[in-house]
């Protein structure tokens, strides 16, 4: 069985209608880019998946359950806001394991120091695996420049082994040049994890740049919640001179026949 | 065209600065001797505006002795022992107990703000009748809470908790609220539980801002402190100043109004540098 499932997902908002029959099978493993224009609904379905939102009408499994709120399984990193500014690189990065494994007043416990030695000793590991110096550690977010502070959300986020990782516009804000270098780092530590990604995107370069799926949502007419327009496998050889066939045939998909004089995505 | 001469692009020197800031203290204060001058040149016996020696001399007695209303207590020897049972001291020993007190009541306002901010069913509950409670105006009440609960301490703890929790439970709820979502669900998809996100994540990243808002309202907690020791209370600056009104007693008036605004201002120092030590991760917008 897929370990995601969405079996004819609606949402909407106000009765306005977001997404509208959405079927989709996401297997262990895979690195799927949602991808969409504005306003099309993909973060809508990220959050679904990540059991902020729910469905108002169909079914959205997760390992075959109904989801009822963000746990473990799944993390998180969005676009802004994804790291805590008040605490250090490490103590964000820490946060999840301690969190998870001593409570409230477990935190009080001898045991609890002892332990986070060596999370912190774990931390410090992936903090180099995304890139980041040791003296980095004790700074506070808001003294890191964005692309270090989404490499931390990324270390963070990972750190407590999630089966899925959730990307919502996570490099939307950083400049061309960070934003390669962290598509590169995400799919090196992709393919060194296993955990499988759902990467929402409106860049149709990054979507192809990363996923080995790319899902297209877009609406039919503007009255409509969104559907999956289309649903490309990526091979993991992907010759450049195919890129720009693939960029036609994604952006076609993604701009829907009403809306014509709607300039291309970047 | 540049009119040669800068407004807001304007960069006065370190030096003009501190002149700037001075001048209208300097202007007040010299006013002030100007006027007490010419006022006693007019009347020696002149009591509005009594002269800078007079006010420091009845400083010195009420800093350095008992106060009219007690008895005479065995003479003290030492600077020390005679300050401690000084009328300076006793006032300023009665005022601050009452408003620790009140501060230590907001603990449980700011935590009430910040239920109500994260847990829909709390805030369903409360945040009605606090908007409610929040326009009432707390000194309209002050004869109600004197016929209710006396005019002991209670009634001036319950002016001051009744005027100010309000607004600091509505400024916590806010805050809270104004917390990202994205930290929230972060948090829950870290392995956060519900009281973990409460008091490990939104309450500490809305602690300062809390700290700022309670520094704001310390105006507030003071102005009902006053009113209610002036109405009914047999201690406390707010006393002395009302008690020394009949007697027109301007040269302790006067420089009572100023130790409470110095005894105002260090506490807003210190809560300051408190919160810009226990939070450095935090910038003052």
């Amino acid at each position: 069985m897929s370990l995601i499932q969405a079996q004819n997902v609606c949402v909407s908002y106000a009765s306005r209608p977001i997404l509208e029959g959405i079927n989709l099978q996401i297997e262990e493993g895979e690195f799927v880019c949602l991808l969409g224009q504005t306003g099309c609904g993909k973060s809508t379905l990220l959050r679904l998946i990540l059991g902020s939102e729910h469905p108002t009408r169909g079914r959205l499994l997760v390992d075959g359950q109904e989801l009822l709120q963000p746990d473990r399984t799944r993390g998180y990193v969005p676009q802004k806001y994804s790291l805590f500014p008040d605490k250090t690189v490490l103590d964000n990065i820490t946060f999840g394991v301690e969190v998870s494994q001593f409570g409230l007043l477990k935190r009080f416990t001898p045991q609890f120091y002892r332990r986070r030695r060596e999370f912190r000793e774990e931390a410090l590991d992936y903090l180099r695996r995304v890139g980041l110096r040791v003296t980095d550690a004790g700074k506070y977010p808001e003294q890191l420049s964005g692309g270090m502070q989404q490499r931390v959300a990324i270390a963070q986020a990972l750190m407590t082994r999630p089966r899925i990782l959730l990307m919502d516009e996570a490099f939307s804000a950083l400049d061309p040049g960070t934003r390669r270098e962290m598509q590169t780092l995400l799919r090196e530590l992709w393919r060194a994890t296993g955990t499988t990604v759902i990467f929402v995107t409106h860049n149709t370069h990054e979507a192809l740049h990363l996923g080995t799926r790319v899902v297209v949502l877009a609406k039919d007419s503007p009255e409509q919640g969104s559907r999956e327009m289309l649903d490309l496998q990526v091979a993991e050889n992907c010759q450049e001179e195919e890129i720009p066939r693939l960029v036609r045939r994604l952006e076609n998909a993604s701009r829907p026949p009403f809306a014509e004089a709607v300039p291309a995505m970047g | 065209m540049s009119a040669g001469f800068q407004l807001i692009h304007a960069q006065p020197s370190r030096s003009w600065a501190v002149i700037l800031s001075w001048i209208l203290f300097a202007v007040g204060i010299s006013g002030y001797i100007y006027t007490a001058e010419q006022r006693h040149a007019a009347n020696p016996e002149d009591r509005v505006t009594p002269t800078l020696v007079q006010m420091v001399h009845s400083m010195r007695d009420a800093a350095l002795k008992p106060a009219e209303e007690d008895e005479d207590t065995p003479e003290a020897s030492s600077l020390v022992q005679k300050f401690s049972a000084s009328m300076l001291w006793k006032d300023t020993k009665a005022t601050s107990r009452r408003f620790l007190f009140s501060m230590a009541l907001l603990l449980p306002a700011v935590m009430l703000g910040l239920h109500m901010g994260l847990f829909p069913f709390v805030g369903a509950f409360f945040l009605r009748f606090v908007l409610f409670f929040d326009k009432i105006v707390a000194l309209s009440l002050l004869p109600i809470l004197f016929i209710a609960f006396g005019i002991d301490e209670l009634s001036k703890i319950m002016l001051i908790v009744i005027g100010v929790t309000p607004t600091i439970i509505l400024d916590t709820f806010n805050l809270t609220r104004g917390v990202p979502k994205e930290q929230i669900v972060k948090a829950f998809s870290l392995g956060a539980g519900d009281f973990d996100v409460a008091y490990r994540v939104v309450m500490k990243q809305i602690w300062p801002r809390v700290l700022n808002s309670i520094r704001l309202n310390l105006k507030a907690v003071m102005l009902f402190l006053f009113a209610g020791e002036m109405i009914a209370s047999t201690d406390g600056l707010a006393y002395r100043i009302a008690l020394l009104r009949r007697h027109m007693g301007m040269d302790v008036i006067i420089p009572y109004v100023l130790w409470v605004a110095l005894l105002l201002f260090l506490v807003d120092l210190s809560m300051r540098l408190v919160n810009r030590w226990l939070h450095p991760w935090f910038k003052e917008a």
